[in-house]
């Protein structure tokens, strides 16, 4: 009897090792993983006081390339998707600006279409402008091949009034808002 | 799916879903040799014993205290984009536990002493022993991304891990002071093949609403990976020698350490015993084939700020370059080879054990002679039942498990022990042990987590331990 006992035991434990099983698995599902995460920062600020506007030899105030490399890294430029660039304009200054920003390649080159803001003279407050880049706005290539950003402020008013405004200037912000795929 | 990647998968996954291994089917099972390994002063009555080579002790434990195999990869239909998000990076947090240890025993032998109140053991065991914490807050950033997550800071001490390929030298000690009491110690050499830990990092990413421009972000860091053996791996492995670098860092050719194991057997009555063993009290010194990387400072920025008309007065000034620069000075990121020191996971065992039911005459050889104490044989009881302790030193805290276990032997052929285990993993964890003698073999396997092998996908926790030895008790 104790034999059987032990033999009976022994089958036990063979049979529940034997019996162990797996329910189905489909490990073809990870091929459809996605990892897009959005990413997002400050991009470029630039900031100039109405005595250079006023000072200023035409009524272009400025026109400056700044190098971006950013978005040109490859680990970014290979996996961008789609985004936005936000600008948030303000203009304190007494006389109305056109802020044009264009995105350039390495040779200098401007990329897609060229945005120009028209800002009124104060008391204006800030606008906003969003610029999509992908399915839903501008071919996300201008955001892959972008080497540096040219920002160019043009005066339409006059060159001589002074704002009320205490330190009266135009600010230009900017972020960065975009979906890239890592896996 | 190629082979590649499934391996890749297999390991990745293994890597970082199997938890540190507690043995508490083995721990006091005097009946198999390898029951000394976890309590250098258990009770033993073998003349002496010698493991298969590489078959004495295969040790391989697999689990996950957040999520399963099956999780993520059931055939349900349902997107596994929103099973990750779900499960993982929602459903699992920075203290779920993600660690492992297996161990190979290469040699493992023991022998009574011309005092046979002294018994002495020894071997070479590799031991792979590794231990991630889930990195939440890296995986919201690599599945999410920032956008959206104002004032979210990102705790980068989520990333807290270590790990380790040690090849193990040992020799020990056994001696039953009298017929209550039995100690034992043991001394061992370290052989690392390679290390790595990154267990003190602090710091945090965030994105707040800028001051001048519309974000800013903002990069505290105090992280740490420091790694040995790993470059000589990497090299040996392009150069179509990882065999002989790997076996020529396993003895003794790699970074040395020093460790002790420590243990006891008392008889609080005839029938009720208590045992301890505190294990791998030790350390590793590296200072061969280091290299450490660290990411310490502070830097918030804006983005490139540009305020005319100062700004334009340089116009070879590179705004871009100047912000990258400035971040890498104030975060930089370095390389080191500084030797460190790496101390072994700790381990504690207990247990409170009471024997009843028939006895069993002890098998062990006694020429008792005018000193009966030092050399007792005691019989065993058929039944035990008692409760264990397990606690193990890791990053976070100690780790620790309870286990209510019941043994039953039957002559001196077969014994089982199950155990009923409860940590912070399961509730559900039931174990049992056999261990079978056929003259002088000696087989045994134990296995955790029964329950689990009706869908071993699901389980969050599987285990099992196999050995085969010779055993002899000497002459009859």
């Amino acid at each position: 009897m104790k034999f059987l006992f032990k033999y009976m035991l022994l089958c036990s434990v063979a049979l529940a090792t034997l019996s162990s099983c797996v329910e189905s698995q489909d490990f073809g599902q990870y091929d459809e993983i996605e990892v897009t995460p959005t990413l997002e920062a400050s991009m470029l600020y630039v900031e100039a006081p109405e005595s250079m506007i006023n000072e200023a030899p035409s009524n272009y105030v400025f026109s400056q390339n700044f190098n971006f490399d950013a978005f040109s890294y490859d680990e970014f430029s290979e996996r961008v998707l789609d985004g936005s660039v936000t600008y948030v304009i303000e203009n304190t200054t007494s006389k109305p600006l056109d802020i044009t920003i264009e995105f350039l390649d390495e040779q200098d080159n401007v990329l897609g279409p060229v945005d120009t803001f028209e800002i009124p003279a104060t008391p204006s407050g800030e606008q906003q402008y969003i610029v999509y880049y992908g399915d839903a706005g501008y071919s996300i290539d201008i955001i892959k091949n972008t080497s540096s950003i040219r920002v160019t402020a043009v005066n339409r008013g006059d060159n001589s009034s002074i704002s009320v405004e205490a330190d009266p200037k135009v600010t230009i912000k900017s972020s960065a808002k975009f979906r890239v795929r890592l896996k | 799916m190629s082979l590649r990647r499934i391996l890749s998968f297999g390991l990745v996954w293994m890597g970082f879903f199997v938890y540190g291994q507690n043995k508490q089917l083995v721990y006091d099972f005097v009946e198999i040799p390898q029951s000394a390994m976890v309590n250098p002063g258990v009770e033993t009555d073998f003349q002496w014993y010698a493991g298969v080579p590489l078959l004495s002790g295969i040790s391989l434990q697999a689990g996950s205290s957040g999520i399963s195999v099956d999780d993520i990869f059931a055939d349900d239909g349902l997107d596994i984009n929103d099973k990750i998000r779900d499960r993982a990076i929602n459903g699992m947090n920075p203290r779920d536990e993600l660690s492992g240890t297996f161990q190979v025993e290469f040699l493992n032998f023991g022998f009574r002493g011309r005092n046979p109140a002294h018994f002495f053991t020894g071997g070479i065991y590799l031991e792979g022993d590794a231990i991630g914490y889930w990195f939440k807050d890296y995986a919201i950033l690599g599945f999410e991304g920032n956008a959206d997550k104002l004032n979210q800071r990102f705790d980068l001490g989520h990333f807290k891990t270590r790990g380790e390929l040690v090849n193990v030298f040992h020799f020990g000690v056994n001696k039953r002071i009298d017929s209550d009491l039995t100690i034992g110690g043991r001394a061992k050499v370290y052989s690392s093949i390679f290390d790595f830990n990154s267990t003190k990092n602090r710091g945090y990413f965030v994105t707040r609403e800028g001051e001048n421009n519309l974000l800013v972000s903002t990069l505290q860091a105090d992280m740490a990976l420091r790694t040995s053996g790993l470059n000589a791996i990497k090299d040996a492995y392009d150069e179509g020698n990882t065999a002989a670098t790997v076996t020529k860092r396993a003895f003794l050719g790699g970074n040395l350490g020093l460790g002790f194991d420590f243990g006891l057997t008392y008889h609080l009555n005839e029938q009720t015993v208590f045992t301890a063993s505190l294990l791998d009290l030790g350390f590793i010194y590296h200072t061969g084939d280091v290299r450490n990387f660290t990411l310490n400072g502070s830097s918030t920025i804006e983005g490139i700020e540009v305020v005319l008309p100062d700004a334009a007065s340089d116009p070879n000034t590179d705004f871009w370059e100047d912000l990258v620069d400035e971040v890498e000075e104030f975060v930089p990121f370095e390389e080191n080879g500084d030797s460190y020191v790496s101390f072994r996971p700790t381990k504690l065992y207990a247990s409170l054990r009471y024997n009843f039911g028939e006895t069993i005459r002890g098998r062990g050889y006694c020429e008792c002679g005018p000193d009966p104490g030092a050399a007792a044989n005691r019989n065993r009881y058929v039944n035990s039942v008692g409760g264990q302790l397990y606690a193990i030193n890791r990053p976070r805290g100690p780790q620790t498990a309870l286990s209510a276990f019941y043994q039953r032997r039957f002559g001196h052929l077969l014994a089982l022990k199950a155990t009923y285990t409860v940590d912070k993993f399961s509730l559900t964890n039931l174990g049992l042990g056999v261990n079978l003698q056929a003259g002088p073999v000696n087989f045994y396997v134990v296995a955790d987590n029964l329950l689990a092998y009706r869908n071993l996908a699901a389980s969050q926790y599987t285990s099992f331990q196999l050995g085969l030895n010779i055993i002899s008790w000497g002459p009859r």
